[in-house]
């Protein structure tokens, strides 16, 4: 080949590269130069979360962000995990390799699906700046660790690695790194702040990730900060096998060809969640296909038959199949204690309620939603509430407007909630931030760009369930504030007012002062229970007051109950008055007689809990006489917490028995009721 | 009618407020200050006095709400300041009151309104005056200009003549807050009536024109709604001197109020209007048939207006036949007139016809 020709063909190849980009930018996340930098660092920060997670590393992630030539808009990137880092030999292939994800087929909730991955960046940065990516890995096993530069031969279209080395690591504070990763890359990119920034897509994941330790220097030297506000890491989540609901044809098709199983049935029973050995055998028969059919030797006619017949199209028996419901424990929500921290240690506020829902089904897929509201200072009041939105724990960040969890926020009449909306519809005006978070093992979204999710009326449903249950928790919390600010004025009344009124009238008509007890009572005239609920930073338990006093002029008698975090682990401790279990989350004492002028106390601790996973506690009453401070207590609604925990506990031993036909999967789609919701007290704790 | 300031008979009224709070408490019951309603569904007119006082209705405020029962701690600081000041001889003013209250920890005042309204509570429970509280005033007194003349006690304790024609410059003799009998003798006079007037615009007119000498008459400029020792003054001219008075403002719903505030008595200051009102007082202009007899330039109504207007239909001192005709007049006119629209005609129309006219009527020129 003459010199020139070698020269076109390389040229070709470059701009095979080149137009892959080009064509595929949007969805790669390099359509803008705004856009490039945010997508750089969130590949790898999905990257170190993902990883972590599943060697159970708590992690602390550092980004940088430095100007290295402003005039050609060319900005560094510095990302550095604790996680497990990666063997030396897998290096190139991690940074190299377009779509080498390890769980690029699996089925369960994981970040990593999103975008095209590391080496996307690799490649952008190559394009861009002509330089390659430095990559610092170290794996615990071994004693140093290795440094090497990928870049692509542009020539060749594949990886190249230079300059490879052991080198000693060594952290800001001069020790030895034990493990993780550090990827420092150049490529031409703008840095902006605001709703659509780096800085808000890690303050958004700092939010969803409350175990993380994240640190940023944005390109103005500043520092910012997201302190760690759980040791808990994220529950290991399960992969799954495929729901016949949710598998489309292509997928079909390869699971076919790929397959080794010699008998149609044995295949549907191997490879798909959710079909007992009856409905595989209906499967065969509604797709008129024999049961020893040979899944590799499947004509696309056979494939799509038995697509249909999946899909409730071909029946059985003038029915369609019956199958299982897939199971849920693929999914990893956050949890309402986590959303809570996660929303408080971003947002300076006093009152966050959330809702974690029970995990449903919608087409084969399993999913779950989690909303959290955070209310109060520090937030603009006349403007629309920040929406913040969540897929698999990734922020979505553009297309809000098109996103089906901004249409479920929107749909929820606000106003009810005490917050401000235009005639009841809308995105609400106020001191607030609402949470979406999507847990789900299919997310859908509108466009390749996977900013936005696209219509689905379960998740829709799920979604504005989630937030009317929370927006009640928002209201019983304002009312709450509201009686409060009452007693405690009443408080001020009687402490300070009242003896300061004797007194002076006292010495201005220069008679003794008189005794205040009576006309308190007359104030008063009621029962009046205070609360306190607060973390005791020497112990490490939460402390909880509850004060008891009779304003009347008759001796009074109550049950007081309280609710606690029972089903998260915690344990009560230091209950002198002892007391007795309810039911799950709910502990009473009987207050035998409390004489007039007089006060009751009841004090306990909550240990097993971390600082802001309990910050009120709400009170209950039963008795003739109101308190104020406390709610009558309902008994429907302690007879429907028994049931329910009969429920649940009699669904714990069911687990394992597929074929009960009381856990069968109707085609309609939803898992109906709200067994397992684990707020059962608004929200707000 | 005459006052007598009587500093021991004003401390044991105030000590009766402080001895109800204090007989409550002692009794087992939230301590509590009563007073009159002061709205005009509470006033009503009182034959002998000729005036509309507070009626029947009483409400009590007891201290079972925050609110009030900082209100009455107020109560008992503004008693015990006034004792001192009763003592000590000095006199402040409601907002030296008012910053004074800072250092009266949770008896202090809100807000100066606050003060103010405490002010008047007191005045109306125990039937003092605030001068008697050797409290004063912001708002000043009115200026007068005339051949009369008062004997004033200056700050030094002397007391001095004063002719409000001969003795003053243009802008007439200024009315101190203090006008009783212990700081203002009314000597003599050599007027035939005397006319209250709006605007410092139309009080200059009159003057420049000469009005106060071919009229023989007494020139008083109100300041919008008269300050109570305008009103003051005028009563005890009115009174002591047996003069005439007339009044001379803009024809709006608010004017209607001025008047009957000098004429009848003020809501507000209901408590002591055999003090402060004048009932043989006239209404002069601007009238609703004046702004059609005379082709006044007018405003449309506001609704504000319509609403003030509404709101006399139904306050009691409006409730004779005139004043229902000219507030329902007006209401269907539709249109409100100033004083100094009467200029449409040149400057002397006032003087010379306008003034004139009505006085014709009333039997006064
Ligand atoms: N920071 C990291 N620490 C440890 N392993 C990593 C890290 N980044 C990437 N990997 C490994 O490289 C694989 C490929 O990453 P990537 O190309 O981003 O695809 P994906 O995230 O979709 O799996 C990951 O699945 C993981 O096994
Ligand atoms: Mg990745």
């Amino acid at each position: 080949m003459s010199g020139i020709a070698k020269k076109m063909a390389s040229n070709q190849k470059q701009i095979a590269i080149s137009e892959f980009f080009e064509k595929n930018k949007h969805f790669l996340g390099f359509d803008s130069l705004q856009r490039s930098i945010i997508t750089a660092v969130k590949e790898a920060v999905d990257n170190s979360l993902d990883a972590c997670e599943e060697a159970r590393i708590l992690p602390e992630i550092k980004i940088k962000i430095s100007k290295v030539d402003s005039k050609k808009d060319i900005l560094e990137l510095v990302a550095e995990d604790n996680g497990p880092g990666i063997p030396q030999r897998s290096i190139e292939k991690v940074f190299g390799q377009l779509l080498f994800g390890s769980r690029f087929h699996a089925i369960r909730q994981s970040r990593g699906q999103q975008g095209i991955g590391i080496t996307g960046v690799v490649m952008y940065s190559q394009l861009t700046t002509g330089k390659p990516t430095n990559v610092v890995s170290k794996v615990a096993s071994e004693p140093t660790a290795v440094s090497v530069n990928i870049g692509l031969d542009t020539r060749k279209n594949k990886a190249v690695k230079s300059d490879q080395d052991r080198i000693i690591w060594e952290t800001d504070e001069m020790a030895l790194k034990l493990h993780g990763l550090k990827v420092t890359t150049r490529m031409k990119a703008k840095y902006q702040r605001g709703r659509q920034s780096v800085y808000q897509y890690l303050r958004m994941t700092s939010i969803v990730n409350p175990h993380a330790e994240i640190t940023f220097v944005d390109p103005d030297g500043e520092k910012h900060h997201w302190p760690r506000v759980t040791e808990r890491l994220p529950r290991k989540v399960d992969a799954i096998k495929p729901h016949p609901h949710g598998i489309e044809l292509g997928q079909l098709q390869r699971m076919c060809r790929e397959s080794k199983d010699s008998r149609l049935t044995v295949f549907l029973r191997q490879n798909f969640s959710g079909v007992s050995m009856r409905a595989a055998k209906e499967l065969c028969e509604a797709s008129e296909l024999s049961i020893t059919t040979k899944p590799k030797s499947m004509k696309p006619d056979h494939i799509r038959a038995l697509l249909e017949a999946f899909q409730g199209e071909r029946l059985v028996g003038g029915k369609p199949i019956k199958l299982l419901s897939p199971p849920t424990n693929c999914l990893s929500p956050i949890e309402e204690m986590l959303i809570k921290k996660g929303l408080s240690k971003t947002i300076d506020s006093k009152f966050v309620s959330t809702m974690t829902r029970a995990p449903t089904v919608s087409h084969g897929n399993p999913f779950q939603v989690e909303v959290g509201l955070i209310f109060g200072e520090g937030m603009a009041a006349d403007k629309h509430v920040e929406i913040l939105r969540f897929a698999n724990r990734v922020p979505l960040m553009y297309q809000q407007g098109g996103c089906l969890l901004t249409k479920a926020i929107e749909s929820v009449d606000w106003r009810q909630y005490g917050l401000e909306q235009a005639g009841g519809k809308g995105v609400p005006k106020g001191p607030a931030a609402i949470l979406v978070h999507l847990a789900s093992t299919n997310v859908q979204f509108t466009s390749e760009a996977k900013e936005a999710l696209s219509d689905n009326e379960f998740v829709f449903e799920e979604s504005r369930k989630a937030m009317l249950e929370m927006g009640r928790g928002l209201r019983k919390h304002l009312e709450k504030k509201k009686k409060m600010a009452k007693t405690r004025e009443k408080f001020e009344l009687i402490n300070d007012i009242l003896p300061a009124i004797a007194e002076k009238s006292a010495s201005i008509l220069e008679r003794p002062v008189p005794e205040l007890a009576g006309s308190i009572t007359r104030i008063m005239s009621a029962v009046i229970c205070n609360e306190s609920t607060t973390w005791n930073r020497e112990t490490k338990e939460t402390d909880v007051s509850i004060t008891l006093f009779n304003y009347t002029s008759r001796a009074r008698s109550y049950s007081i109950l309280v609710n606690w975090p029972e089903k998260s682990g915690a344990v009560m401790t230091a209950n002198e008055r002892g007391g007795r279990k309810e039911t799950m989350g709910i502990w009473g004492w009987k207050i035998e007689t409390l004489d007039p002028g007089q006060k009751a106390e009841i004090n306990y601790s909550l240990s097993n809990l971390e600082k802001g996973d309990w910050t009120e506690t709400e009170v209950f009453f039963r008795g003739s006489q109101d308190v104020i401070g406390a709610t009558k207590l309902d008994e429907k609604m302690l007879e429907e917490i028994r049931n329910q925990e009969k429920i649940l506990a009699e669904a714990v031993v069911e687990v394992g028995e597929e074929e009960n036909p009381e856990t069968q999967y109707e085609p309609a789609g939803v898992v109906e009721g709200d067994t397992n919701q684990t707020t059962l007290f608004g929200g707000d704790n | 009618m005459a006052r007598v300031n009587d500093p021991e008979l004003t401390k044991t009224r105030l000590h009766t407020v402080v001895e109800e709070m204090y007989d409550r408490i002692v009794k087992g019951e939230p301590p509590t200050m009563t007073l009159p309603v002061r709205t005009k569904n509470n006033i009503g007119f009182d034959r002998k006095l000729g005036v509309y006082k507070y009626g029947k209705k009483r409400s009590t405020r007891d201290a079972t709400s925050l609110g009030s029962a900082k209100n009455l701690l107020r109560a008992l600081h503004v008693v015990e300041f006034i004792e001192e000041m009763i003592e000590a001889g000095k006199s402040s003013t409601l907002r030296e009151m008012y910053y004074i209250s800072e250092g009266w920890g949770l008896g202090k005042f809100g807000s100066q309104n606050e003060s103010n309204n405490l002010a008047e509570d007191l005045e109306v429970v125990t039937s003092c005056l605030r001068e008697d509280f050797k409290l004063r005033p912001e708002e000043d007194g009115a200026r007068m200009i005339g051949n009369i003349t008062v004997n004033e006690l200056n700050r030094r304790g002397q007391w001095m003549t004063i002719n409000a024609r001969d003795d003053v410059g243009d802008s007439g003799y200024g009315v101190p807050y203090n006008v009783e009998i212990e700081k203002i003798e009314l000597k003599e006079h050599d007027v035939n009536f005397l006319m209250a007037i709006e605007t410092g615009g139309m009080f200059d007119r009159l003057i420049e024109n000469g009005f106060d000498e071919d009229y023989k008459c007494g020139l008083i400029h109100l300041k919008g709604q008269p300050a109570r020792s305008t009103r003051r003054i005028i009563k005890r001219m009115n009174e002591e001197w047996d003069l005439p008075v007339v009044v001379f403002l803009d024809g709006d719903p608010w004017s209607f109020r001025i008047f009957a505030s000098i004429a009848y008595g003020a809501i507000k200051t209901a408590h002591i209007s055999e003090y402060l009102a004048t009932p043989s007082a006239t209404y002069l202009g601007i009238t609703a048939d004046d702004i059609l007899a005379y082709d006044l330039p007018a405003d449309e109504l506001s609704k504000k207006d319509i609403e003030a207007l509404n709101a006399e239909l139904s306050d009691p001192r409006f409730a004779d036949g005139w004043w229902q005709d000219q507030i329902n007049m007006m209401l269907e006119v539709g249109k409100k007139a100033e004083q100094q629209s009467l200029a449409k005609y040149g400057l002397d129309f006032v003087t010379d016809t306008y003034l004139p006219e009505k006085l014709g009527e009333m039997g006064l020129a």
